[in-house]
């Protein structure tokens, strides 16, 4: 039992901390009559009805994830610092072998173009999705679930239309990105 | 001490200023990690090959050419087939302990086998992914590295001697298939399996975390060694902790091999995933969770044999039961085939639940038949349903054997193969589960066994004869009249290779029949009724649509593992080397 005491204190401190503060905070800080319309975003004196979802671009998650491979390298890199010498070659080959599986995860990534951030810039590159933005290009994207990528609606290259050969094609630009590429048939 | 070299322990010598580490040291706070390297193989094999696709898929262009990622994939498959020989060969007789890698991995006969097994489903899973893949554009190296380090997970699964190094290699495989289930990117229900299956595979696999951990709060080891020492050395007063450990990691390995009541999951992931990875993944998954099963029960566990015995009683009950019968009332295929491999697993149960050395060898035995009927079917299916699977119904194989005969054929004996109908290697695997199980005197789990084999038989045949209706519209009374074959059986599988005289397009009655000798003929209805027996007015209307239109085409890798997998079926049904193969496992105890 002893050696949970510490442990057990530790829970204790950090939530008397924790409800410490709140409690601190509510008899130290400046005393408001805080309603919805005062606390919202915009002070219009508009109270918001419902939240609304927070649009972040979904690289945020690659991103994350890249940084959690390395630092879980690092984390195996620290005991193989501490133990190097009672390792020895062993354990350097291993470290090494180690870091080469994640090197060759980060190559993957970077050809996948996991490090591109330039607006649109490789987007298109498998997925065959146009590489200017337009009305038809970022509504009209995803397919229905089922269908197949050839019964997709066709995409429209902004560069098709207002190119060589737009005359035509540029009256009715849905029928006109038929004829325009769309890669995933590739 | 001389040279700042100092003597540890016998044969093991540390310098003092360099710290370097030379000889045999296992004792006194060295960490010299004794390694048997040959044991390793299959490990380097799979995991060098996925890194290796991983890498040339980073530096070639994209889309090199076709079929550089299978063939990749299907050479590591080999070479892993082929170590799993070797060791084999190596272990032939040798006595010493087959423990290595710090007491983390078994190099024994039993990690040989299973090696092997899932070396073929590698081959055969990657070689079958090929032609889906591109069919639906989907083609890309990632779902071949995933098949590959799924394949690694299964085999440290199969080699573990640990509960550590065995959660290591359930989870490799676990996130391996979660993301195959997923893969197909512009199918929705894709998506959904691979969602259900990461969320409910993932509490799963906290639910095994949690019964090693009381495991080892119970007996202070995580080896099935040590398990196994300390229970054969110490009576526990009360074992509440150790029997709660106990359940909860035999909850988390059978949910991976979808034992009813952990098999919600599979329906579902079966019937979203991408059909060839199912294939794959029913083998795999199944395989390498029944592989660290029987090591937990037969090997740490087996003084609490009469304890887990009725568990395992019940699992497989309610396996074969459950699954034979909820497989009766589907118009889906892979959700058919799901229920089917459930109830596949209730009789690799009825195996274990021998708990005796012949009932290992008989779970060996059918585990490795199987692989090769779910691979085949999967591979038929994945072949018929068209493009973005568009056919997935019972009616997706209607006249299948006028449009396609070979491809009847092939898909009769793999269906007559799961039924269990003799000169198949299902038929075998049956037998010696059963046989076992007898062995123990378990005659109630035989009798189910059987008869659940016995209800299983329908639903595979019905398969069968919806392949032999005539392909004209369904519905109408008067349809066509169709000759069937009165022999039945594995006779039909022959005559099912055979082209049939009439044309799709006939509707005139006695003209659209595949007459083959003898037959008797009934009405199209009748067959219809016989057919549809037990399925709601509209099931009965799907299961009975037109086939798709469309020619069936094959890829040629995949018409290769078909064929195959239909020579191996019947090969190891009416011949004894893979039987022989299975019986001569040397199990690392003594039962």
């Amino acid at each position: 039992m002893d050696q949970f005491l510490p442990i057990l204190l530790m829970v204790v401190l950090a939530s008397a901390f924790a409800i410490g503060s709140f409690i601190a905070s509510k008899m130290l800080g400046p005393r408001s009559h805080l309603h919805a319309a005062k606390v919202g975003p915009y002070e219009s004196g508009i109270a918001p009805r419902r939240e609304l979802a927070a649009r972040f671009p979904v690289r945020f998650y690659l991103v994350a994830m890249i940084f959690v491979i390395f630092d879980i390298e690092v984390v195996f890199l620290y005991p193989f610092a501490v133990m190097f010498r009672q390792l020895s070659t062993f354990g350097l080959v291993e470290m090494a072998s180690f870091a080469a599986v994640v090197f060759i995860a980060f190559a993957y990534l970077v050809s996948e173009g996991a490090l591109d951030w330039g607006p649109g810039k490789r987007l298109g590159s498998r997925a065959g999705a146009p590489v200017t933005r337009s009305l038809n290009a970022t509504v009209r994207r995803v397919a229905r679930p089922g269908t197949p990528p050839s019964a997709r609606p066709p995409v429209l290259v902004e560069g098709a239309s207002t190119g060589s050969g737009a005359g035509a094609r540029g009256l009715d630009p849905v029928r006109a990105g038929a004829s325009g590429p769309h890669g995933e048939e590739g | 001490m001389s040279g700042g070299t100092y003597l540890v322990a016998a044969g093991c010598t540390i310098n003092d200023i360099t710290g370097k580490i030379s000889g045999l040291c296992t004792a006194k706070g060295s960490i010299h990690i004794s390694i048997n390297y040959p044991a390793l193989v299959p490990f380097f094999v799979l995991g060098g090959g996925a890194l290796v696709v991983l890498l040339l898929s980073a530096v070639l262009p994209k889309r090199p050419y076709r079929g550089l990622w299978a063939g990749l994939t299907v050479a590591a498959g080999v070479g892993t087939v082929v170590d799993g020989l070797v060791q084999w060969q190596q272990l032939n007789g040798s006595s010493v302990t087959p423990v290595t890698l710090g007491d983390q991995l078994f190099y024994d006969h039993m990690g040989a086998f299973f090696a092997v097994l899932f070396g073929v489903a590698t081959v055969a899973g990657a070689a079958i992914s090929d032609g889906y893949l591109e069919r639906e554009g989907l083609d890309g190296p990632e779902p071949y590295v995933l098949m590959l380090s799924c394949s690694l997970g299964a085999v440290l699964m199969a080699d573990a001697a640990g509960f550590v190094t065995l959660f290591l290699g359930l989870e490799i495989l676990s996130i391996s298939l979660y993301a195959m289930s997923a893969y197909h990117r512009w199918r929705a229900a894709s998506g959904e399996a691979g969602l259900k299956y990461l969320i409910l595979g993932s509490l799963a696999s906290a639910i095994f975390i949690y019964g090693a951990a009381l495991i080892y709060g119970a007996t202070g080891s995580l080896q099935y060694l040590g398990v196994v020492s300390f229970l054969a050395d110490n009576a526990l007063f009360q074992n509440g902790v150790l029997l709660g450990g106990m359940v909860l990691v035999i909850v988390g390995l059978g949910f991976k091999v979808a034992a009813v009541p952990f098999h919600f999951w599979s329906p579902d992931v079966y019937q979203g995933a991408p059909t060839p990875f199912v294939g794959y993944m029913a083998a795999v998954a199944k395989a390498a969770g029944f592989a660290g099963l029987l090591r937990v029960l037969m090997l740490a566990l087996p003084t609490l044999e009469s304890t887990w015995r009725p568990i395992i009683w019940v699992l497989a009950t309610l396996s074969v039961v459950f699954g034979s019968i909820l497989a009766l009332v589907q118009v889906d295929l892979k959700r058919m085939l799901a229920y089917s491999s459930i109830s596949q697993a209730g009789y690799v149960l009825i195996g274990l639940q021998a708990g005796t050395a012949q009932g290992v060898r008989a779970v060996a035995f059918y585990l490795f038949t199987y692989t090769f009927m779910v691979i085949g079917t999967f591979a038929i299916v994945g072949v018929l349903q068209g493009r973005g699977e568009a056919r997935n119904d019972l009616s997706a194989v209607r006249g299948l054997a006028s449009r396609s005969p070979w491809l009847a054929g092939a898909m009769l004996v793999l269906m007559l193969g799961q039924a269990g109908i003799p000169l198949t290697s299902g038929f075998l695997g049956k037998w010696v589960v059963i046989e076992a199980v007898l062995g123990q005197g378990q005659y109630e789990l035989a009798l189910i066994g059987m008869l659940g084999a016995a209800v299983a038989a329908f639903f595979y045949l019905r398969v069968a004869l919806i392949m032999f209706l005539a392909p004209e519209s369904p519905g109408a009374p008067a349809g066509g009249a169709v000759t069937l074959s009165a022999t039945g059986g594995p006779g039909a599988a022959t005559a099912g290779g055979g082209p049939s005289d009439g044309g799709p397009e006939s509707s005139e009655p006695g003209d659209s029949g595949w007459a083959a000798g003898a037959g008797r003929a009934y009405s199209g209805s009748d067959l219809q009724a016989i057919v549809t027996a037990g399925l709601s007015a509209r099931d009965r209307a799907l299961a009975l649509r037109p086939p798709p239109h469309t020619r069936v085409r094959v890829p040629a890798a995949t018409a290769a593992v078909i064929a195959v997998c239909v020579v191996f079926t019947v090969f190891a049904g009416v011949s004894t080397p893979v039987l022989s193969w299975a019986h001569a496992i040397a199990l690392p105890w003594s039962a």
